[in-house]
Parts: C-alpha cells; sequence; structure tokens
C-alpha cells in the first residue's frame, strides 16, 4: 500500500520536476486527523513566504520550496495549523487536527465539489451522519429543521405519502414547486407515481442510511449550473463510498414504538343525542319519529343503544380508538467498507419494517447497495454504484374518502364497533339482504376496509451509475459518468364484497397498476484546477443528456366468486383497462468557472443551456447563467491577527434559474382518443402554445459567513429576492370556450427572505456542549396574475398581490345573539362593512395564509465522556390551516355527523353570546367555507431528542469490536401549538395532490381533511462496529 | 495499457452520445395526437362526432347530475337528500352558493361538447357527401340540447319576464382556437338562446335519418323539441313534435314499466323500443349518475337520496309503477351501474301531445283522454273517463318522476316549490363564481347578489 502511495507520488514528481538547481520540489498529502480522510483546500505555505498552493481533492499538493527555506505551515479553517520542517525530505505529509467548531467541509455542487471557504454561493449540508439512525420513511423528514431555508412537511401521518420540500419558498403556481434531487450526480425520479389521487413519494426507496451527505443548492450561483430545473433548488445527496485502509463492518439495529401526536374529542353518545334532538327541533326538518328511528338505525337497531345509559346494550363509541394503534419502527443495516489504494467499496444491506399510527397502513424496504471505485493507472479511473430496493407500501385511502380510517370519526358514537345482530363488523351484513348494510352505520365504516380491502403498492427501485475519468495531466480531468433510475412500481388492491357501499362494486373489485419509468442521464465533463501563485482557477465545461420514459397499464374488474379470488384472472367483468407512455428528454450544455486570488478574493460565473421536450417548437433552449463573487475579509491585512474575527466572508451573486415542471406535451395542441359504447371517438384535449418556455427565477443573494472566537461562533447570515417571471401558469380560459385551462407563460412572483446559521461550542474539553440555531424566513408575493384568481379547493386562492395559496372567502363575523344566526361581513352599501347572515352577500377578502411567517431549527448536542445527547427543536410559526372537514365535523349539527365538542357551545337562547351558531339540521347555518373553519396552527416541536452511549473501549475489545453505541430517541416527543385539530403539520394528501387530475397542489396549502397526525416515535438502536 | 486510446475512446462516445442526443428533443405524444393531425378525414371527424356523444355523457351533462339536479331543486318533501356532497344538498335546499361546485361542472361541461360540436361542424367539407347531413344534424341536436339545458338552468324561465331581455348564457357556434381561447363572450338574452335552439333542433330534425342506432335520429331531435316548446307554453308545437315521434312508429311502450330501465347498451340500437334517446352506458365505457346517487350500494351507488312517504302517496294502490320501488325508500329506474341513462322515453311524447292538445283543445293524433289511459293502462290503472289538467300533470309528474323533469315542469306550469314561486330566483343557478372572476361583465343571477 504504502509503496502505491511513493509511487504515485514519485510519479507524480517525476511529470513535474522542472529542473531549476536551486529549489527543491516538496509534495505530500494532508490527512484529517478524524478519520483519516484526505484534506483538500489546505493552505500550504513557505514560512517566511507569500510562496504556497493548496491541496487539491485528494489531499495532495506539491510545491516548489526557493533554497533556505526549510518550514512549511499547514492551514485550514478548522483546523489548528501546524508546522512541519522539511529537512531531507521530499514527501513531507501533514496530519491536521480539527478545531473546535467546523467551519470547512467540502460541499457537493453540481458536477463537482467545492470548500465550502471558496464557496460563493449557498449551500446548506446535512451529514449523513446526523441523520443517521432517525425512525422516519424517508430522508427528506430527517432534514426538517436541520438546513436554514429548507421547508419540509409531511402533510399526514400516512406512510410513504408525498412530501412538501420548499426552498426559499414556492417559484410557480402551476408547475411543480419540488427541487431537483440528484443523487451521486444523476438526477432522479422524484415525482408523485401513485396512481391514487395521494401522491407517493418515490425516494421513500433511498434507503438513508446510505447517504453520506445531503448538500442543498439554494441560490443561483450554486444552482444555476442546474439551468431549468433550478429554481426550486436542488437537493444533492452522496451516497457512502469506501475508504482505504482496513475493512470495517457496520451493525445497526433501531426499534421502536410509536403513537398519534395528538387526538380529538369528538361527542359521546349522550351529548351527541341531546345536540341532535334539538337541532332537528330548531327546523323541523325531520320529524321527530324518524330522527328516533335514525337514532336506532345507528345503534344497530336498538333503542337501548342511545336511550338507556343504564342498559348493557347502551353504547359509547370512541371511533379514534379503532383507527389508531401503537405502530413500531425497526430497521437493521449492515454495511463493510474499506479497500487498498486501488480499489475501495461500500457494501450494504438494510431492511426497514414500519408499523403506521393509523390502522392497515405498513411499510416495509429491502434493499442493498454496492459503491466501487478503481483506479486503473494512476490517471484513470472507473467506478460503480449500484443499488437495488423493495418497497411494498400498504396504503390506506385517500383523505376524502369515506374508506380513510380518519374519516371513522364521523361515525355516531351510539354505532357498535361490533354489530349484535351479526357479531361481525358494523356495516358487514345486512341480515335481511344477505349484503352488506347499505345505511348502517351512518356512513360506510373504515373499518371494513381493514378487513376487506387491500391496497398494496411494491416498488422495485434500482439506481445504477458507472463512471470513468481520466487525469490528462495534474489540471486537467474528463469525468463521463451514465446513471440510470429504474422504478418499476405495481398497485395491487382488492375491494371485498362488504366494501360495496364505497367501492361501488356489489361483488368485489379487483384494480391493478403497473407503472414503470426509466429515467437515464448522461453527465460528459472537463475540469480544469490549477494554482499558480496566489491565483486558483477551477473550471468546469461539458454536456448532459436525460430523458425519461414512463409506461403504464391499468386494469379494473368486478365481479369476483369470492374473496378468496383476488387476482383479476378470476373477475367475471373487465370494467377497465388503460396503457399508457408518456416521455420527456433534456439536453444541457454547462460551464462553471472558480477564480480565487490570495485566498481571499473569490468569483464564479457559470451557465447553462437546456433544451428539452416539453416546450415548444420555438421556445425550445434557454440559458441560465450565474455570476458570484466573494471576498474573505479576514485574510486581509487589516484583520489578520485579530483575536475576535477568525473568519469572515462576503458573498454575492445573481442568476437565473428555470422551472420546467409541466406536463410533458404542455406546449402541444392535443386530440385524445374516447370511447362511446364501443365505438371509437376522439375529442379536443388541450390547445396549442407553441411558444411555451421556461419559468424564469433570478435570483439575488446576499450573504456573510463569519467564525469568532477561534471559530467557537460560527455562521452565516443570508438575504436573498427571487424574482420569477414568465410564469408557467396554468391560466384559467373561460367556460365558453370548452376548456378549462391552458398552460402559458404568464405572471410573475416574488419571494424574499433571509436565513441565519449560528453555530456555537459553548463548552470544549470533556464535556462538550454544541448549539446549532438556525432562522429562516420567507416572504412570498404573487405580484403579477394578469388579475386572473386562480382557485384552488376551499377557500384556498392564487390572488395577485398576495401569497400564493392564502384563503380568501367570506370572513366569519361570529353568531348573532338575538337568533343564533351565523353572520358574515359584507359591504354596505357605503362601502362600510356590515354583518349579514346572506352567505352569497358577504364580501370577499383574505382570511388567512398557509405561508408561514418563518421557522426555525435548534440543535443542542451534549457530550461527555461516551455519552452524548442531542436535542433537536423544530418551529414554524405565523401561518393558519383550513379545516375543510370543518363543515361536517364542526358544523353545530347540521348533519348527522359526530361533531367535534367544542360545538357543544352552540347558541340555544336569545342573549347567548358564543361563535357556534344554533343547531339547525340540513339548516347550512354557517357551514358555507368561511374563516370560520380557518385557525392558528404555529407549532414547536420537540422534533428529536437522542441520547446514546458509546461503550468504553476497554469493555468491547474484549469482544474484539472497534465501537459500540446504544442510544435511546424520539421522534416527535412534544408539540406545542394552538391549532385545534389533529396536528398543525398538515396538508390533505387528496387536496395537495400533483397528480395529472389535479392542477391546484401548489394551491391547496394547509388544507386538514381528517388528515392522520404525524407519528410519536420511540426507538431503542445499537450500532456496532467492528 | 495504452492509455491516449482508452482516452480517446470514451472521449469519443461521449461526444456520440451528445450528438446523437439533439432531435430526441422531439418526442410525440403517444397517449394523444397533435391537434394538426387529428382533423384530416372523413372518418377523423366522424371520431370527433362520437366524441361529442362521449361529452354529452359526461357526467356533469347527460350522465345524470342535469336530470338529478332538475329533481332536487323541484322537489318539495317528496325526495331526501342524505349525502355529505355539499353542492346537490344545496340545490335541495334551494340555497346554491356561488362557489356551488355543481353549478361549475355542469357549465364547464357543457360548454364542451358544444365546443366539439363546433368543430365538427367547422369541419363538415372534409366528411364526405354521403355522410355529412347526418354528421351535422347530430352536431346540432347535441349543441341545441345543451344549449337548452343550460338555457333553463341558468336564466329566468320563458315564461318569467321578458325572454328579449332576460340574460341567457353566452352563444359560442365557433370552435375555440389558441387564438380565440380567451375571448371573453357575454351573455345573450334567453330568447336569443332559445332561437339558436329551435334553429338547431329543426335543422337536425331536417338532417337526421329516422334510424340511427343508438346515435341521435330525426325522432330525437322532434323530441327535445317539443320539450322546447313546451317550456315556452307554445303547445301547438309541442303537440306537433311529440306527434311527429309517436306517429313514426318506431317507437312503442315496453310490456312492463320496468322494462324501460337499467337496460344496458346494446349494439347497433337503443336497448328498448321505448328509448328515443338514451345516454349510452356499458361496465367499460360511460358512469351512470344517476345511479350513483339514487340507488343502494346493493346496486354500485351510494345511496344518497332516498323517496320519501309524500311521494307514494300520490299512486293508486295498484299502480305497477309502485312495484319498482325497493327498500320501502328508493326508485329502481337507476339500479343498474352499467345502464343508460334515459333522456326521452315514447311515454313522454304521450304525456307531452296529450297536455298540449288538451290545453289547445285539439286532438292531434289523439285525444287527450286516449293517450293518457294509455300510459296508465301499462301500470294496471283503471282507465279515467273524465279528464282534467290536474289529472294529465299528476300523469307526467309519476310517470316521469325522477328522469329530469321535476323543475322544468313546474317552471313552465309556474307551480310552486314550496313556498317558493316558480320563477323565484333561488330556483336558478348561479353563473358560477369562477367565471365571474374571469368575465365579471357575465353578471350574477339575483339569488347571488
Amino acid at each position: 500500500m504504502k509503496r502505491n502511495l511513493l509511487l504515485t507520488v514519485v510519479c507524480l514528481v517525476f511529470l513535474y520536476v522542472p529542473v531549476f538547481g536551486q529549489e527543491r520540489v516538496i509534495s505530500g498529502k494532508v490527512t484529517s486527523a478524524e478519520d483519516g480522510s484526505p484534506a483538500p483546500g489546505v493552505n500550504v505555505l513557505i514560512k517566511g513566504t507569500t510562496i504556497g498552493t493548496a491541496t487539491d481533492a485528494e489531499g495532495m499538493y506539491t510545491l516548489n520550496v526557493p533554497a533556505g527555506n526549510n518550514t512549511l505551515v499547514f492551514s485550514f479553517i478548522g483546523f489548528k495549523t501546524i508546522e512541519r520542517e522539511i529537512g531531507a525530505l521530499t514527501v513531507v505529509d501533514a496530519v491536521l487536527e480539527p478545531d473546535a467548531v467546523q467551519l470547512t467541509e467540502l460541499v457537493v455542487v453540481g458536477y463537482g465539489t467545492q470548500i465550502k471557504q471558496d464557496l460563493t454561493g449557498n449551500v446548506a449540508k446535512v451529514k449523513g451522519d446526523d441523520i443517521k439512525g432517525i425512525p422516519v420513511t424517508t430522508f427528506e423528514q430527517a432534514l426538517q429543521g436541520r438546513a436554514a431555508g429548507v421547508f419540509v412537511e409531511a402533510g399526514t401521518g400516512k406512510l410513504g405519502q408525498g412530501m412538501k420540500i420548499r426552498i426559499r419558498g414556492a417559484s410557480s403556481v402551476s408547475a411543480d414547486n419540488q427541487p431537483l434531487y440528484v443523487v451521486d450526480g444523476i438526477p432522479v425520479t422524484s415525482q408523485n407515481q401513485s396512481s391514487f389521487t395521494a401522491n407517493t413519494n418515490p425516494l421513500t426507496d433511498l434507503n438513508p442510511n446510505d447517504i453520506e451527505s445531503v448538500d442543498i443548492l439554494k441560490d443561483a450561483a450554486a444552482s444555476a449550473i442546474y439551468g431549468s430545473r433550478a429554481a426550486n433548488g436542488v437537493v444533492q445527496i452522496t451516497t457512502r463510498r469506501g475508504k482505504t485502509g482496513k475493512t470495517k463492518f457496520n451493525v445497526s439495529y433501531v426499534s421502536g414504538v410509536s403513537t398519534p401526536t395528538n387526538r380529538r374529542e369528538f361527542l359521546n353518545t349522550e351529548e351527541y343525542v341531546e345536540l341532535f334532538m334539538e337541532s332537528r327541533a330548531n327546523t323541523d326538518a325531520t320529524t321527530l319519529t324518524s330522527l328516533e328511528n335514525r337514532f336506532d338505525r345507528y345503534g344497530a337497531g336498538n333503542r337501548d343503544s342511545w336511550q338507556n345509559p343504564a342498559s348493557p346494550n347502551y353504547v359509547d363509541t370512541d371511533w379514534q380508538d379503532q383507527v389508531f394503534r401503537k405502530g413500531g419502527f425497526n430497521q437493521i443495516d449492515i454495511s463493510a467498507s474499506g479497500g487498498n489504494e486501488k480499489t475501495q467499496f461500500f457494501i450494504s444491506g438494510s431492511m426497514s419494517d414500519q408499523e403506521g399510527i393509523i390502522v392497515n397502513n405498513d411499510l416495509t424496504r429491502l434493499g442493498g447497495r454496492i459503491n466501487l471505485d478503481h483506479k486503473a493507472t494512476d490517471k484513470f479511473s472507473v467506478g460503480v454504484n449500484f443499488s437495488l430496493n423493495r418497497t411494498i407500501n400498504y396504503r390506506v385511502a385517500d383523505d376524502n374518502a369515506f374508506s380513510t380510517p380518519m374519516q371513522i370519526i364521523a361515525l355516531s358514537p351510539m354505532t357498535p364497533v361490533i354489530d349484535p345482530r351479526t357479531n361481525l363488523t358494523s356495516g358487514a351484513l345486512d341480515v335481511n339482504s344477505g349484503n352488506p348494510n347499505t345505511n348502517f352505520p351512518i356512513y360506510y365504516n373504515p373499518l371494513l376496509d381493514l378487513e376487506y380491502a387491500q391496497r398494496t403498492t411494491t416498488i422495485f427501485r434500482n439506481l445504477g451509475t458507472f463512471y470513468a475519468a481520466y487525469n490528462f495531466t495534474k489540471s486537467l480531468s474528463f469525468r463521463t459518468e451514465t446513471g440510470y433510475d429504474l422504478l418499476n412500481q405495481h398497485e395491487d388492491a382488492y375491494y371485498g364484497r362488504e366494501t360495496a357501499r364505497n367501492s361501488s362494486a356489489p361483488r368485489g373489485l379487483g384494480n391493478d397498476t403497473w407503472t414503470q419509468v426509466f429515467n437515464y442521464t448522461t453527465n460528459n465533463y472537463f475540469t480544469f484546477t490549477k494554482a499558480l501563485d496566489q491565483h486558483n482557477i477551477e473550471v468546469v465545461a461539458g454536456m448532459s443528456f436525460q430523458e425519461s420514459h414512463t409506461d403504464y397499464s391499468d386494469l379494473t374488474a368486478q365481479q369476483f366468486p369470492s374473496n378468496a379470488f383476488k387476482e383479476i384472472t378470476s373477475a367475471a367483468k373487465i370494467t377497465a383497462g388503460v396503457t399508457e407512455e408518456t416521455a420527456f428528454s433534456f439536453l444541457s450544455y454547462f460551464a462553471r468557472a472558480n477564480y480565487k486570488f490570495k485566498n481571499r478574493y473569490l468569483l464564479g460565473v457559470s451557465g447553462r443551456i437546456d433544451g428539452s421536450s416539453r416546450f415548444g417548437k420555438d421556445n425550445r433552449y434557454g440559458f441560465f447563467p450565474a455570476i458570484s463573487a466573494g471576498w474573505v475579509l479576514s485574510e486581509e491585512g487589516f484583520l489578520s491577527g485579530n483575536s475576535v474575527i477568525e473568519f469572515l466572508k462576503l458573498r454575492a451573486s445573481y442568476g437565473v434559474t428555470g422551472n420546467a415542471e409541466i406536463g410533458n406535451f404542455d406546449s402541444r395542441g392535443l386530440y385524445k382518443g374516447v370511447g362511446y359504447a364501443g365505438v371509437p371517438g376522439q375529442s379536443p384535449e388541450r390547445l396549442e402554445n407553441p411558444d411555451l418556455g421556461w419559468e424564469q427565477t433570478k435570483q439575488t443573494d446576499i450573504g456573510i459567513d463569519f467564525g469568532l472566537f477561534n471559530n467557537r461562533i460560527s455562521g452565516e447570515l443570508d438575504y436573498y429576492v427571487k424574482n420569477t417571471t414568465d410564469l408557467l401558469l396554468n391560466v384559467n380560459l373561460p367556460g365558453h370556450s370548452g376548456f378549462r385551462t391552458q398552460t402559458r407563460n404568464v405572471g410573475e412572483l416574488e419571494n424574499k427572505g433571509f436565513e441565519i446559521v449560528l453555530n456555537t461550542a459553548n463548552l470544549v474539553g470533556e464535556l462538550k456542549w454544541n448549539t446549532s440555531f438556525n432562522f429562516s424566513k420567507n416572504k412570498n408575493k404573487i405580484t403579477n396574475l394578469q388579475d386572473q384568481v386562480i382557485q384552488g379547493d376551499f377557500l384556498s386562492r392564487a390572488v395577485e398581490g398576495e401569497p400564493i395559496g392564502i384563503f380568501y372567502g367570506p370572513k366569519y363575523a361570529g353568531v348573532d345573539p338575538d337568533n343564533g344566526d351565523a353572520l358574515y361581513w359584507a359591504k354596505d352599501t357605503d362601502g362600510t362593512l356590515i354583518k349579514t347572515n346572506d352567505y352569497n352577500a358577504a364580501e370577499l377578502m383574505k382570511v388567512g395564509d398557509p405561508n408561514p411567517d418563518f421557522m426555525l431549527g435548534l440543535t443542542n448536542s451534549f457530550s461527555y465522556k461516551g455519552i452524548d445527547l442531542s436535542v433537536l427543536f423544530t418551529g414554524v410559526f405565523g401561518y393558519q390551516v383550513y379545516n375543510g372537514g370543518g363543515k361536517f365535523m364542526t358544523a353545530n349539527g347540521d348533519f348527522f355527523d359526530n361533531q367535534t365538542r367544542d360545538q357543544l357551545a352552540r347558541w340555544q337562547n336569545p342573549g347567548d353570546i358564543t361563535d357556534v351558531p344554533q343547531a339547525r339540521l340540513f339548516g347550512a347555518n354557517g357551514t358555507g367555507e368561511s374563516s370560520r373553519y380557518v385557525y392558528d396552527a404555529g407549532y414547536l416541536r420537540l422534533k428529536t431528542i437522542t441520547l446514546g452511549y458509546m461503550l468504553p473501549q476497554s469493555f468491547i475489545s474484549k469482544a474484539k469490536l472497534q465501537s459500540v453505541r446504544i442510544y435511546a430517541s424520539a421522534q416527535n416527543l412534544l408539540t406545542f401549538t394552538d391549532y385545534e385539530g389533529w396536528d398543525p403539520e398538515v396538508n390533505s394528501d387528496t387536496y395537495a395532490s400533483t397528480s395529472t387530475s389535479q392542477t391546484t397542489g401548489n394551491i391547496n396549502q394547509g388544507i386538514d381533511f381528517y388528515s392522520a397526525p404525524q407519528p410519536k416515535t420511540i426507538t431503542f438502536g445499537i450500532n456496532i462496529g467492528f | 495499457m495504452n492509455k491516449k486510446i482508452l482516452a480517446l475512446s470514451f472521449i469519443l462516445i461521449a461526444s456520440l452520445v451528445s450528438i446523437r442526443c439533439g432531435d430526441q428533443l422531439d418526442l410525440e405524444p403517444n397517449n394523444s395526437i397533435d391537434a394538426n393531425n387529428a382533423l384530416k378525414t372523413s372518418a377523423d371527424v366522424e371520431a370527433l362526432m362520437v366524441g361529442a356523444y362521449d361529452a354529452l355523457s359526461d357526467i356533469d351533462v347527460y350522465g345524470g347530475n342535469i336530470q338529478m339536479d332538475a329533481e332536487l331543486m323541484g322537489d318539495n318533501g317528496e325526495l331526501f337528500w342524505d349525502g355529505t356532497f355539499v353542492s346537490p344538498g344545496e340545490i335541495w335546499t334551494k340555497s346554491m352558493l356561488i362557489n356551488n361546485d355543481q353549478a361549475e361542472a355542469t357549465w364547464l361541461d357543457s360548454y364542451e361538447t358544444i365546443n366539439i360540436c363546433n368543430n365538427v361542424l367547422a369541419n363538415l367539407d372534409l366528411v364526405t357527401e354521403d355522410r355529412r347531413d347526418r354528421i351535422e344534424g347530430e352536431a346540432r341536436f347535441i349543441r341545441g340540447t345543451v344549449y337548452f339545458e343550460l338555457v333553463r338552468s341558468y336564466a329566468r324561465t320563458w315564461t318569467d319576464g321578458t325572454p328579449a331581455s332576460n340574460p341567457g348564457v353566452p352563444i359560442v357556434t365557433e370552435p375555440t382556437t389558441t387564438e380565440n381561447a380567451m375571448a371573453k363572450v357575454s351573455r345573450s338574452s334567453v330568447a336569443e338562446v332559445y332561437d339558436l335552439v329551435i334553429d338547431d333542433l329543426t335543422s337536425a330534425e331536417t338532417l337526421l335519418p329516422e334510424e340511427n342506432g343508438f346515435f341521435a335520429t330525426t325522432y330525437a331531435a322532434s323530441a327535445i323539441l317539443s320539450r322546447v316548446y313546451l317550456m315556452q307554453n307554445n303547445y301547438a308545437d309541442a303537440a306537433e313534435a311529440a306527434n311527429r315521434v309517436i306517429e313514426s312508429g318506431i317507437y312503442g311502450l315496453t310490456n312492463r314499466y320496468a322494462d324501460a330501465f337499467n337496460k344496458g347498451s346494446q349494439e347497433g340500437g337503443n336497448a328498448t323500443i321505448e328509448d328515443v334517446f338514451a345516454i349510452q352506458i356499458n361496465s367499460q365505457d360511460g358512469v351512470n349518475d344517476m345511479n350513483t346517487y339514487f340507488a343502494s350500494s346493493d346496486y354500485g351507488g351510494r345511496g344518497d337520496i332516498y323517496i320519501e312517504l309524500a311521494h307514494f302517496e300520490l299512486y293508486e294502490p295498484n299502480d305497477d309503477r309502485l312495484n319498482l320501488f325497493y327498500d320501502d325508500e328508493r326508485t329502481g329506474k337507476w339500479n343498474n351501474q352499467f345502464g343508460n341513462v334515459n333522456i326521452v322515453r315514447l311515454a313522454e311524447m304521450y304525456l307531452t301531445r296529450a297536455e298540449a292538445n288538451f290545453r289547445e283543445g285539439t286532438n292531434l293524433g289523439d285525444t287527450p283522454l286516449n293517450d293518457i289511459n294509455l300510459i296508465r293502462e301499462r301500470v294496471n290503472l283503471d282507465p279515467l273517463v273524465v279528464l282534467t289538467l290536474d289529472d294529465i300533470l299528476l300523469e307526467r309528474h309519476l310517470e316521469l318522476a325522477f328522469e329530469g323533469h321535476l323543475i322544468h315542469d313546474i317552471k313552465r306550469t309556474q307551480s310552486n316549490v314550496g313556498d317558493l314561486p316558480f320563477d323565484a330566483p333561488e330556483l336558478i343557478f348561479p353563473i358560477p363564481l369562477r367565471e365571474l372572476n374571469i368575465n365579471p361583465d357575465l353578471g350574477q343571477n339575483d339569488a347571488y347578489l
């Protein structure tokens, strides 16, 4: 091994020895004492001179040392500066000890890496080790609170569902607002592939524990190299790789339980009967007898169930008990990594099994990865990444279905869980008809789904990359990489005849859907790096091509002989069959240059030309440039030796990025094939827009990076303005055109904000206490929609002059004390606001905003000897949630859904002062969509708390182990909020959907609709290295 | 290893890939086709015509919602809406909000149907001569029918005030293109819309053949025309139009009342001899939304609508039509999840002819008494000896119950819905909020201002 290294060095020396007698050529390698990894970007200076260089990405350096100089100084931000005597040596290696707080690290940017210290753009890095072992379904959940400006929302507590990620706000009204995800240099399929309305998240297929780092490119300087798809930011995921050295094995196991973060209170039987008796009496909408018969029906035909608390037949069911459960989390990971000078490897295998907090919702993932790097010669290296995962997601129905578990709360409390007449789940069987009940319980009982339906999504996911790199000279290298992402998904659903009331299939329904996405990319680029005295230059230039092809087929059948038959081959009637094919492609040329002078003046330029199949023939290519500059003040003479300021950098960037996430053929005029009773036909589907082009975001970012007091306090401050023009907007067409929308480049919006990152080493020494704090504030504003109002669901709107997705509609004005009428604010003829009981007369206005004012993350980590404790709080503040289910569950007894308990405060007598209108059966008293159902929802959450203990070496070395860590961790342990619903982190899967049928997923934010709360998970884990 | 060869070869591969990629930006859609290639031949336009039927069969047009909404809007205690969907509930309680989803969906999907018809009509020159009349007739039949449904849902009824000045709905008769898509068309008067409807339907009547499978025939056009005239209280023309359908001899009453319903689409023709026009549904195509709301889950529906005692009390005890109800509270007219949605049954023509003749004092075709007794006979009722207008209207009410006639019959006979008179603004749909957001000049209907 040593000999190989020597050979390499000798080789390099041989190539570069200039033949000047009095100078010596000294080379060497600088590594970090932490883990022995190469330390790039280390300043190597000849003591007493200004002559120096910096180490390359491999930690190597070469320096001409004039005669008479005998000492080298190695310095690097975040590490202790050391000196080495040259003496007679030609190879001088150095090992750097870390300083108190690390400010410097490598960040992954597009088509390369950069040293954070030299960065002129804004990149947030989250290390894999920080999120390892956290019990989450997908790694984005673990990013919550760990990166400034990165908003992560799970929406519901269902497993494997779509996530909302917003980097520095939403930049589009109609096109996708999710960032671009790049795994080891290859863009991966991250868009929803679900055939349900509710989205799934293809990133769930990645094992979070395989991740070495997540680098989030936020500003234009960092992201513009990804051009047309960078406006929402770019998330670069780097997987773990092997390192030269002894083979390390690592086994970790984590296991735990989860429960819902919150429950709500609903009426019990006595309260329910009282409220609806009153509600009926107030409207006479039905007779008392009819109401009592209804109660009997809901009570499984037994009057005692609701009328006679003393009876053993009295029923008082809390339906939440039936759908919430104690879930579980189990994951085991095994990995091996290591290698020699020529070949390094990382191999991992993982198995995880998660049980959701709502019944019938499970997710298992099984998979493995191999990452291999091989140096064929000192100039030529090749490598391969290969991962294969199988994810099985046992899904539950969309939020808006009667069959979704959470809608069970609408059932009446006098309804027994088990129907005493049949001893089956209530609703399963009507003894008179021999079929499932058609009107008992009040609605379809979601528990029937648990017993008689399945929705299983099985995904095979294979990511593979091959690369080859060639170093022509020490300065110039070429890399070609081709990667593919193969997603193969099978959605297998069966609904037994007991589910007929929900599935509309009296004799069983089967649905089988296959989706295959083959997405491949090739990147080919040159990298040139050169350090000349005080000039450092790096240039990257190349091209990239990506094509993604999706095949889809779907088959639906009814009429199954019995529930024992679940495959469509056994069905008597095929009711639908679909095959579809679609594709998109991108062809791109990119370049970036970074220049550094005297280690203190930084300049970066980048540009990308992108062409995409998605855009109109007349507008197919776009150009996305960026420019940035930095000034490291701490390197200036006036600050050198300053005892307070260790590091100080000002930076600024400006650039253009784009958004291309629209339908694959939105620019085309299209006709679709249709059928009518077996006769083929066609009809117009979409109007042509040959001019359709990119949505452009021009972003300016100004930032300061600093390190104070020997870097015990360090941080970043950023202010940015993102102006998006030529919005890819689904413009509403007048309905009489026969079309609903057309995608046009219309409108503008803006995101402005600032971010604060602060890291402090409060205590150093044996007891260490580090604090990491981030704060971000983003203000979104639609500046131009050409006066359009784009409607989402409920009150969600995109309106000019306001942030996207504000709640816009009638403002609730409480209850008329005289008669119990619900009141709204209306405008009088002279423009003054008056109260009215006429909903249609109410003035439409902004009544809420689902976009948070600010968010923060606060991590405190302590370590003492082998004990470590880490506490992460996350907070999202200043936003509102709309309860779309409010008009059913918080409706003062308007219909027979069980009501939230606060409805007991309804108006009853003249003079009553309350916000809950008089109960009126079918009276629609206050049930129209209005600010009545808008709730404040900010929250502070104890997101993650982990207590770990590293077993002493003396103890484990007997067992020939290297390290053993045991830990206990809790996720979402505490939530502090004013929100009255289940969970303030909410966006209903039905309405947040970005499936093709739903174009308002961006506008629908903060909508609660029987959405499952987040899980509170407590886990115990062990990590063994040997 | 020769490094130079190696290096060269992989640079070569990379550049080859990059050259090959250039034309790969020209991807063609697979699920749909480019609009520029859609209409080239006669067969293309004929296929587009089928597309218009498909659009007409949408749940928000004639797939059920227009008919169900007419029943909910006209109801006064004979049925009970027990569903959670808010929009139908608002229609039932006559308290529609301006953002009623159904008002929006019917509007949008109706105009989608109209636009397809306009495209057919603009491309008639492509159609082979021997089929051109039929295709034109079908397009004008559907367009006229849909405008008729729009004007009687979203505007004041013909007999309410002055049709020539009452705002109707926007009239569009040209295909929508990229260029004119944003054009804001204002509302034509009720009279203008009726003029278009009558012009389309009378032309269709002339152009269409007597037999045309399950597609529109000349008699389907006559039948809808009879409805239009009836809405205008133009009884003479209504009787004439209904009479043309009856006298054709093509249609007949099914032996049993129940046989007129729940038949799925059959290849080549109407599913029953009684169907003059029906929306075709089979297990693979189309959704019968009448089934969705009226049928219990035993028959694949949601069962949101119950029939109340007040309705049952209207029947004579041995009326065979009573046997079509089940569970004591549901109509059995819509029990086939994959059954057709009947639009015009011959029985309606007899009822229309009888009423129109009765009001005019004529006996075109036959006497009103005979026509009514024909309907009664089939359902085991004794013939009437003396006939009053109320008898005719009651017979019509029972025979056509839950088929989408209720509110229109109430409006044209100037009856009440509970306390609401026929011209109450609450009985008219709001112009969808979405449309007013785009074009405030459309103006909102009185109840929603």
